[in-house]
């Protein structure tokens, strides 16, 4: 079958098109041409029509209700408008191929297909990556499979820092805690609550990061593990002003054992004016001991 | 009472001993009764005050009526610390060394001083205290070379608490795919059971007429008889 795919199309197309001699389109006969001719268009580095061949194909198996190899075809479909830079194009795609994949049941393929989009839209679209990075970790989270959306949560948190939204990269790393506690990652959940810290710490934003000091201390495990004892540490010594601690706190193992990109951020700690924080903090602390002193 | 008296008694005496500076002596030897007793008397509140902390100790557990958990555990600090800060009044016990060690003649043997002012050192004295301070040296450095080596292995064993976390973490990950694959291939083997069945079956068929083998020995003899044919007509 290696006639020209051109020849293939208009045949597939003339099978599929309705008119007075044909009364019902023949479906299967014209996704088998539409599927030579989209390989034929690929082979040939003709990837606008291969793609346009790849989604003729996708509804032709859809239309046959064959919901897997319809995704199949539009994750192709995808692949080729990536090489062509169309973004909108693959956004639309992957998603369409991932509704498929949702409606035969599987969920993981579903997450792959958003993973895949929003891995080729980093650079070019990050805020959809981001969007498709999202929708991925809920449909793991909705089948109960939320060990597997570790690496989605790694990989957005990484496009946030990127996009230095520090607010929403930790909140991401909280909600990445969340989906660990569910199926008892106690380290991961550890780890992902330090990352917050020191997100919050790089923001400069040092209350934050003791609300969320003390919001993860409800967790009595986290308060004795490692990296619980390593958050208050770095906590005390920005309170103190303690640049020479800081840096010390920084190059700890705990903190290398995190992610590499908060290993960055960790150890260009500490940014911006850490005696106004102590100010801050010295302010803060008077009060409570009046209350406390017992004479 | 005995203290009250102790204490008036240097006070009037003291103008008339402070003159001759041989009676200076006694004079401090005076204060010194009077800080023994004062000492004494602190030393008795404060082991009254130890027992006092033990019972505040108890009530502090217990829980009161509109006291939210923060106060309690504040109250169980300063209840904790409260026996540290009393042991911390100086009663005289570490006062006293010091001023023992000026008395020539009853040295107290409980606190040891290094000091080298006391003048009853000989010669011997000194040799022993540079092979002494040689020991010392040498200890203090094969502790510090411990204390390196000791960071070196905690650095290593903090990477390995780490690896080990994560391996636990990403075979418990696998764990249920594996249980997936393992029905998968069970029902794949099943299948592929079936169809052999069903597939020796149709091909038994085919033999047990036995002409099967019968057919194809003729057809083997018939083609040899005709190219045997073909080469001699040829």
């Amino acid at each position: 079958m290696g006639s020209d795919p051109e020849k293939l199309i208009i045949k597939a197309d003339k099978l599929t098109k309705l008119s007075l001699t044909r009364w019902s389109a023949d479906w299967r006969g014209a996704t088998l041409l539409y599927e030579q001719a989209a390989v034929g268009f690929r082979l040939a580095k003709d990837y606008e029509k291969a793609k346009v061949a790849f989604e003729k194909a996708s509804k032709g198996q859809e239309m046959l209700s064959s919901q897997w190899d319809a995704a199949k075809h539009m994750e192709s479909a995808a692949a080729l408008a990536k090489e062509l830079n169309n973004w909108g194009e693959v956004a639309d795609f992957y998603r369409r191929a991932s509704e498929l994949y949702t409606e035969c049941g599987r969920s993981q393929p579903a997450s792959d297909a958003l993973a895949k989009g929003a891995r080729a839209l980093e650079d070019a679209a990050p805020d959809e990556a981001i969007q498709l990075y999202t929708d991925a970790c809920t449909i793991l989270e909705e089948d109960g499979k939320e060990h597997m959306a570790f690496d989605l949560y790694r990989a957005a948190t990484s496009v946030y820092i990127k996009l230095e939204k520090y607010a929403d990269a930790a909140t991401f790393l909280l909600r990445w805690g969340l989906a660990a506690d569910k199926c008892k990652a106690t380290h991961s959940q550890f780890k992902a609550y330090l990352s917050a810290i020191v997100v919050y710490l790089y923001a400069h934003d040092f209350k934050e990061a003791e609300k969320c000091y003390n919001d993860c201390s409800q967790i009595d495990a986290f308060l004795s593990s490692d990296q619980g004892r390593c958050a208050s540490k770095l906590l005390s010594a920005y309170a103190d002003g303690d640049i020479e601690e800081i840096k010390r706190v920084a190059q700890s193992s705990t903190i290398s054992n995190l992610d590499h990109m908060i290993i960055r951020l960790a150890r260009k700690l500490p940014t911006g004016d850490v005696s106004a924080m102590k100010a801050n903090a010295g302010n803060e602390q008077e009060e409570p001991l009046d209350e406390d002193d017992l004479t | 009472m005995s203290t009250s008296s102790a204490i008036s008694m240097p006070m009037v005496t003291m103008p008339l001993l402070a003159s001759t500076p041989a009676s200076k002596l006694t004079l401090n030897r005076l204060f010194m009764a009077a800080a023994v007793a004062l000492n004494a008397e602190i030393r008795r509140t404060k082991a009254r005050l130890l027992e006092e902390v033990v019972k505040l100790q108890k009530l502090v557990l217990k829980k009161v009526k509109g006291l939210t958990k923060e106060e309690l555990s504040i109250r169980n600090d300063l209840v904790l610390a409260l026996p540290e800060r009393i042991r911390a009044i100086p009663d005289g016990s570490m006062a006293g060394a010091k001023q023992t060690a000026n008395w020539a003649a009853s040295a107290s043997h409980k606190n040891i001083m290094f000091d080298s002012s006391d003048g009853n050192f000989d010669s011997e004295f000194f040799q022993q205290s540079e092979e002494s301070s040689q020991f010392r040296q040498e200890y203090e450095m094969r502790r510090m070379k411990q204390d390196q080596g000791l960071d070196v292995i905690s650095e290593g064993l903090d990477t390995l608490k780490n690896l080990a976390n994560d391996m636990n973490e990403e075979l418990d990950r696998q764990v249920p795919l594996i249980d997936e694959i393992d029905t998968k291939v069970d029902k794949a083997t099943s299948d592929i059971k079936n169809t052999n069945v069903r597939l020796k079956e149709t091909v038994t068929k085919m033999r047990s007429s036995q002409n099967f083998c019968i057919d194809i020995i003729l057809l083997c003899v018939i083609l040899g008889i005709a190219s045997y044919l073909y080469n001699v007509l040829k």
